[in-house]
């Protein structure tokens, strides 16, 4: 690959570009659809699509699934181009992140074949349901039952908490398949169609006021038998892929996109230029906030932890060029990047005192009350994806080898 | 940057804990605590047999060439060993400023005799208000023919008993700016006129000293770098210094770490190990997670000098701040989770806690290098 050519595909990206984002994009006049909307699933759908037919993602999969082969120099460029204009990014789905790396290593030929294109391309979307009303960090106490019938399993149960849930068309789903067998053994794995008689479906709000998750009702719900992924009895371990790759995400998300998690960029003081920039420009008591010594520090240690942990993800990445795998950091990067979420979340509403009360709607908002729904919803970052308290378990245990 | 070890450089590593398990064992530690001088030539002459005193110099100057990044292995194992003695005084604080200020004929005179041991140097720069920062330089250096006469009180100056050289930072001119106006002078310590008393400090295993100068002759010969144009030299060095003190910092943290697994492995309370308690579990994944991301920004320091990088400044004040925060916490917790045997003098667990605080205020504390931050934004 030479740098001719290279540069040559970084013209052809930036005028893919300016052909194809949505109209005004990056100017002030574009207005962007409102979070979790049908709108941002749609457009996110139709992105990924035209993204997917030009060549610009899909990569990390074989051939034979829809994967887009490209040497690494050229995915680089490509996500640099990207990141320079930021992209509308994908539809409302956990394809990417979740189902199809589970159904990569766990699922039958046929599923690939079926399925991880069709997440590439963005053309359906997935959720995944884990998590019951009585079983959150004790997942293994899973309450839904599928009971075999012919050729088909009867499902019946709920499922909360889960993200990505109006718009999907395929959804993951975890169930007590062997109910007299032992924990972590009695669990199956399937992939069902979201328009099978007996699902249904409805948002759960949350603290900071909307409907982010839903919880997933199953009514003899009938799932085929070759729609479940592995072995009967190993869904347990399907389900510990899935979240490990999740978690991953959660933690390593940043090298690639930190704009999904609050626009943070990847130069100077990373993205604490605008913390800082809220506070010179905030006045309390008489004074810039960022006189005080107090603040100050403060927002100079936020500094401090996300390079900390942008130098980590070069850390694992380096890692990982050399042939190693994430597996136990993810917990170690996970935990960091959502206690530090919260801590920023804290901080930046302490900066502006009275007026981090004002939510979206107020017209006395600051910046349309971000900060306050941003500190809001940092309260669940140490509890999705494996709570705090069991990803420290994860370390103590599986890195550091302490008894269970 | 490079984030993996090259081959070489895992060589280094185990070679280095091999040659400080047997060299530098505990009871050499407190041996040293007790000592007068606080530490061995025996052992440097060794170190430097084995090239460590001269590992960043090049190799005209008889050293070995290797990097920076090399160097701060070997600063993590010492770290971990809490070795006694000027190491990073004598290569970084003194030996750097006379690789990058100093004379052909200076570096050709003093480089090739630290690298082999025979000159053991520290640097004297702090006084009365044990700050680190140019205002705090009082100490006068009168000329007086080809001399300059030294008059004046250093304080916190690590190992000054046992050492051949002082590098002493002495105020030559007044000046509106506080950096403009000091003078490195090299004092050889065989002089007339210096002397040197311990301070009873709580961290032993790096002792330190008051210095006081009684009209010491300096020959202008012995200045290090431009008349008054010290303060830059200095500085350039304590970034370097500071990078390796954090590189101590996170190998001191790791011993600490597995010292601590282990105990709670093996100790029962209630009929279980301890470890098997969550709470006990939940610090030492704090302790493990503080410091990987302790050793990712000491990585970066050192990689930015090593590069010579133009954000190895922030780089620098971001390690060393979170270093200090974490070397600090780890030992805390350390000293927690063995309950009573971590709180005797016998367990080697408070020579990691007393080398964390006196390594935390060294070249400024967490505080000061957040508010350095802090300025560098308000521009």
């Amino acid at each position: 690959m030479t740098s001719d050519n290279l540069e040559a595909l970084r013209r052809e990206v930036r005028d893919w570009l300016r052909a194809n984002l949505p109209k005004g994009w990056g100017t002030p006049e574009y207005v962007p659809p409102t979070r979790y909307s049908r709108e941002s699933h749609e457009l996110g759908k139709e992105w990924t699509k035209k993204m997917y037919d030009a060549g610009y993602t899909g990569f990390n999969y074989p051939k034979e699934y829809g994967g887009i082969e490209r040497p690494r120099e050229e995915i680089t460029v490509i996500h640099e181009e990207m990141a320079r204009t930021g992209t509308p990014g994908g539809p409302l789905s956990l394809g990417l992140l979740v189902a199809a790396p589970a159904i990569l290593v766990h699922g039958e030929e046929w599923q690939k074949k079926r399925f991880i294109p069709k997440i590439l391309s963005g053309e359906e979307s997935w959720c995944e349901g884990f998590s019951e009303p009585d079983a959150g960090s004790d997942l293994a106490n899973v309450q839904t039952t599928a009971v075999r019938d012919g050729d088909d399993w009867i499902v019946n149960g709920q499922k909360v908490w889960t993200s990505m849930w109006e718009f999907a068309d395929w959804g993951l789903l975890v169930a007590k398949t062997e109910p007299d067998a032992p924990r972590h053994r009695n669990l199956s794995y399937f992939l069902f169609d979201t328009t099978t008689p007996g699902f249904s479906r409805r948002p759960l709000r949350q603290m900071s006021g909307e409907a982010e998750f839903g919880e997933m009702f199953f009514d003899d719900m009938r799932v085929p038998h070759k729609n479940m992924m592995d072995e009967q009895g190993r869904g347990w371990y399907v389900a510990m892929t899935a979240l490990m790759a999740e978690r991953s995400f959660g933690g390593t998300g940043f090298t690639g996109g930190m704009a999904a998690m609050g626009g943070l960029g990847t130069s100077d003081l990373l993205g604490t230029n605008s913390l800082v920039e809220l506070a010179k420009n905030t006045r309390r008591y008489g004074q810039s906030v960022w006189e005080e010594s107090a603040f100050r520090q403060r927002i100079m240690q936020t500094a401090i932890e996300m390079e900390a942990m942008r130098w980590s993800g070069a850390r694992l990445a380096a890692k990982m060029r050399k042939g190693g795998q994430i597996g136990n950091e993810a917990s170690l990067l996970k935990n960091f990047q959502a206690e530090m979420r919260q801590r920023r979340g804290d901080l930046t509403c302490e900066i502006l005192g009275a007026y981090s009360q004002m939510v979206r709607g107020s017209t006395r908002a600051i910046d349309e009350g971000d900060h306050v729904y941003n500190m809001l919803r940092a309260r669940g970052a140490t509890i999705e994806m494996g709570t705090s308290e069991i990803n420290r378990n994860i370390i103590a245990e599986r890195i550091l080898g302490l008894p269970r | 940057m490079e984030f993996t070890l090259s081959e070489e450089q895992e060589m280094l590593r185990t070679m280095a804990r091999d040659f400080l398990e047997n060299e530098c064992p505990k009871t050499h530690v407190r041996e040293m605590m007790e000592d007068e001088v606080g530490f061995s030539r025996e052992l440097w002459k060794k170190m430097a047999d084995v090239g460590w005193l001269g590992l960043v110099f090049p190799e005209e100057y008889g050293g070995s060439g290797m990097n920076f990044r090399d160097l701060t292995i070997l600063c993590e194992e010492m770290g971990r060993a809490v070795l006694p003695g000027p190491f990073l005084q004598t290569v970084l604080l003194v030996g750097m400023p006379i690789l990058t200020a100093g004379t052909e004929e200076q570096k050709k005179e003093y480089l090739p005799k630290i690298a082999s041991g025979d000159m053991v140097c520290t640097l004297a720069v702090l006084e009365e208000d044990g700050d680190f920062w140019p205002d705090g330089i009082q100490l006068k250096a009168i000329q007086r023919g080809n001399d300059y006469i030294i008059n004046g009180t250093k304080l916190f100056v690590n190992n000054a008993r046992g050492v051949d050289y002082i590098l002493v930072a002495a105020r030559t001119k007044r000046a509106v700016e506080p950096g403009d106006g000091i003078t490195l002078f090299l004092v050889d310590m065989t002089e007339w006129g210096t002397y040197v008393s311990p301070l009873a400090t709580m961290d032993q295993t790096r002792q330190q000293f008051e210095v006081m100068f009684n009209q010491v002759a300096v020959p202008s010969s012995n200045i290090i770098g431009e008349l008054h144009k010290g303060w830059p030299v200095l500085k350039e060095a304590a970034l370097k210094a500071t990078a390796a003190l954090c590189a101590e910092m996170v190998g001191g943290g790791e011993w600490v770490l597995e010292t601590t697994v282990n105990y709670a492995k093996e100790r029962i309370a209630f009929g279980v190990p301890i470890g098997s308690f969550q709470v006990i579990k939940h610090k030492c994944a704090d302790m493990f997670s503080g410091l990987e991301y302790s050793r990712s920004l000491m990585e970066w320091a050192a990689e930015s000098i090593k590069d010579d990088d133009r954000d190895a400044a922030m780089a620098v004040s971001m390690a060393k701040s979170y270093c200090g925060d974490t070397y600090k916490m780890v030992c805390d917790h350390g000293v927690q989770i063995h309950g009573g045997i971590g709180f005797t003098w016998d367990h080697d667990m408070h020579l990691y806690f007393k080398r964390a605080r006196s390594s935390d205020t060294a070249f400024g504390d967490a505080f000061y290098h957040r508010e350095l931050l802090a300025k560098a934004a308000d521009q």
